[in-house]
């Protein structure tokens, strides 16, 4: 959100991005750079530029991962971001009753408990990488986790 | 696919997958940590694969016949046996353990008796409902644990009524309202959202607020200022709001509850609550749950009612049922017992001192399959296949609910499962009656 304060807020679209707010979460990933947004190297939105600049420093360019850690020592298994996830509910439905999902998983599927155990089976399907807009900010494996097992982090 | 029963706790999820030749488990798929566990079970350390009598103050294996003999001799030589657990067995053995309880005049009881047994019949007669699980899932929309921690007890409990959608409950979550009231912050108030409750309540309070919602019953102006119970007003006001708001609500009791209490009766209290708000209540209710340990808790008090009219304890003499007013506690109290007969569950560790020492005393047959504290001082071992793995049968879940439980692989061994075993001494004592 504070880079989104920065842009022109136009919604000009000529980055390639719908919206100048998906242009700034793609910048806080670092999938873009300032400079890929034309209207910024304007000379009216001079300051915006440098402020965005200093901002984000040297992180820029770099491309950031997304990683889905969980943690072994504290899941307990109970299933809840299996149930949860909304990727998981779309392809699974019969997790958004609470049941676990059938074995071998569908190919879009998040997570599955095995072993007593929840695990992360592929990341590419995830919403924060796959959806645009607001779902793009999903974090309801995190949130929800009772034991505080899952994290998502950038690296 | 086919998907197997799960006896790690009381919640007996019907959705576990499970890979296997028929000798070995390979991978489960869908059971939490506590089921995982149960399945490793099979190839524990402290299995016990063969049958065991105390000689010279240590166990030794021995042949079933010599086994069962020597158990036999123990029961016929005591005029009062005492047969305690069936928690953590079929209803098809429960079945033959009362039997053998009639056989043999003994007092028969199960672990709900000192757990979640009177609940039961207390909620009956006031005429609270009893909820399933299915129903919480499609109609709930407020779910109250009470002295309840089932993120880590019943770990996928949780997940099962709070996160999963259901026919009227399309948004999950978002819908159901969760209250819970505790003295410590458990791993249960992680899952707490905005509009949900977080009550922590000072420790043996509960009697003071249950009380004060009593006289106050779903009037929300005359709140003490100061609050309850360490119970803010406002809490008091919101917590008020959703006993009378809700449509389908459920409370969930758990051990915390339980505990007795010399001076009053906690649970009875708080269930005479829930009968006051459902009386004036309109659209809704508020019915029950409870939340029990081992797999078959509930499953004991089904049989005993539907074979001689009555649920829970069991005491016969001269094989006719008689009324009692002992209970498992007063009767180990009192040492009015001469023997027992200890199915599937481990009294040593986990009654108080003061009772376990009397066990103790009296010779102990086990039927089990595990080493466990009361295996060490037991004088004949008999072990049996782990029911809902090598054994089938049929168990209640947590909400009464009966469900089958499927055989998976093939006991270690051969031993026999806890039916098979019970009726073979069942069969025994019959013949020697006869002789």
């Amino acid at each position: 959100m504070e880079l989104y304060k920065f842009l022109p807020k136009t919604n000009c679209k000529k980055c390639g991005k719908p919206t100048c707010m998906a242009f700034s979460l793609d910048l806080l990933q670092g999938k873009v750079k300032v400079d890929d947004c034309p209207p910024l190297l304007e000379p009216k939105y001079k300051k915006q530029y440098d402020a965005l600049k200093e901002l984000l420093g040297s992180e820029e360019g770099q491309q950031k991962e997304l990683k889905i850690n969980i943690d072994d020592k504290l899941c307990d298994g109970c299933g809840i971001c299996v149930t949860v996830c909304p990727v998981n509910a779309r392809y699974c439905p019969s997790s958004l009753s609470g049941k676990a999902p059938d074995y071998p998983p569908e190919k879009h599927q998040l997570f599955q408990v095995i072993g007593g155990k929840c695990e992360l089976l592929k990341i590419e399907y995830c919403r924060r990488l796959e959806a645009g807009g607001r779902e793009r900010e999903c974090r309801v494996c995190e949130t929800y986790c009772p034991r505080e097992a899952v994290k998502i982090e950038y690296v | 696919m086919k998907r197997f029963t799960c006896s790690g706790c009381s919640l007996l999820c019907d959705d576990i997958i499970v890979q296997s030749d028929g000798l070995f488990i390979s991978e489960v798929m869908g059971a939490c940590l506590k089921g995982k566990e149960r399945f490793d079970q099979v190839s524990a350390k402290n299995r016990i694969t063969s049958p065991l009598i105390r000689k010279d103050g240590e166990l030794k294996e021995v042949s079933w016949d010599e086994a069962t003999k020597k158990a036999i001799e123990i029961i016929k030589n005591s005029s009062i046996p005492l047969l305690y657990g069936f928690s953590n067995v079929s209803c098809e053995a429960q079945d033959v353990g009362i039997k053998l309880a009639q056989k043999i005049n003994g007092f028969i009881d199960s672990n709900a008796s000192i757990c979640q047994g009177k609940i039961l019949n207390k909620a009956k007669s006031l005429g609270i409902n009893l909820t399933t699980i299915t129903e919480i899932i499609n109609k709930g929309d407020l779910i109250i644990l009470w002295g309840a921690n089932p993120a880590e007890t019943v770990p996928r409990l949780l997940n099962k009524v709070l996160f999963s959608r259901g026919k009227f409950r399309m948004t999950g979550r978002e819908i159901k309202t969760l209250v819970i009231v505790d003295p410590i912050k458990t791993a249960s108030f992680r899952v707490m959202g905005v509009r949900d409750l977080p009550l922590i309540i000072e420790p043996n309070k509960d009697i003071d607020l249950i009380r004060m919602l009593k006289e106050e019953c779903c009037s929300v102006d005359s709140i003490p200022s100061q609050g309850v119970a360490g119970i803010d007003k406002n809490d008091l006001k919101r917590l008020l709001l959703h006993l009378t708001g809700a449509e389908n609500g459920v409370i969930i009791l758990g051990q915390g509850v339980i505990q007795p209490h010399p001076d009053y009766n906690l649970v009875e209290e708080l269930l005479e609550l829930l009968q006051m708000i459902n009386e004036r209540q309109e659209k809704g209710r508020i019915s029950l749950l409870l939340m029990g340990g081992h797999f078959n808790m509930a499953g004991f008090d089904h049989v005993a009612l539907s074979s001689f009219g009555v649920s829970g304890k069991l005491e016969f003499k001269h094989n006719q049922l008689i009324k009692t007013d002992d209970t498992l506690v007063s009767k180990i109290e009192k040492e009015n017992f001469d023997s027992s007969i200890i199915v599937g569950t481990d009294p040593i560790s986990h009654l108080p001192h003061s009772l376990s020492s009397k066990i103790a005393k009296k010779p102990l047959i086990l039927i089990d399959n595990h080493h466990t504290a009361t295996s060490h001082i037991a004088e004949v071992v008999l072990p049996t296949a782990i029911t809902g793995i090598e054994s089938g049968g049929l168990a209640y879940r947590l909400d009464q609910v009966p469900i089958e439980l499927n055989k998976i692989i093939n006991p270690s061994n051969n031993l026999p499962s806890d039916e098979e075993l019970l009726n073979q001494l069942y069969r025994l004592i019959n013949q020697g009656g006869s002789e």
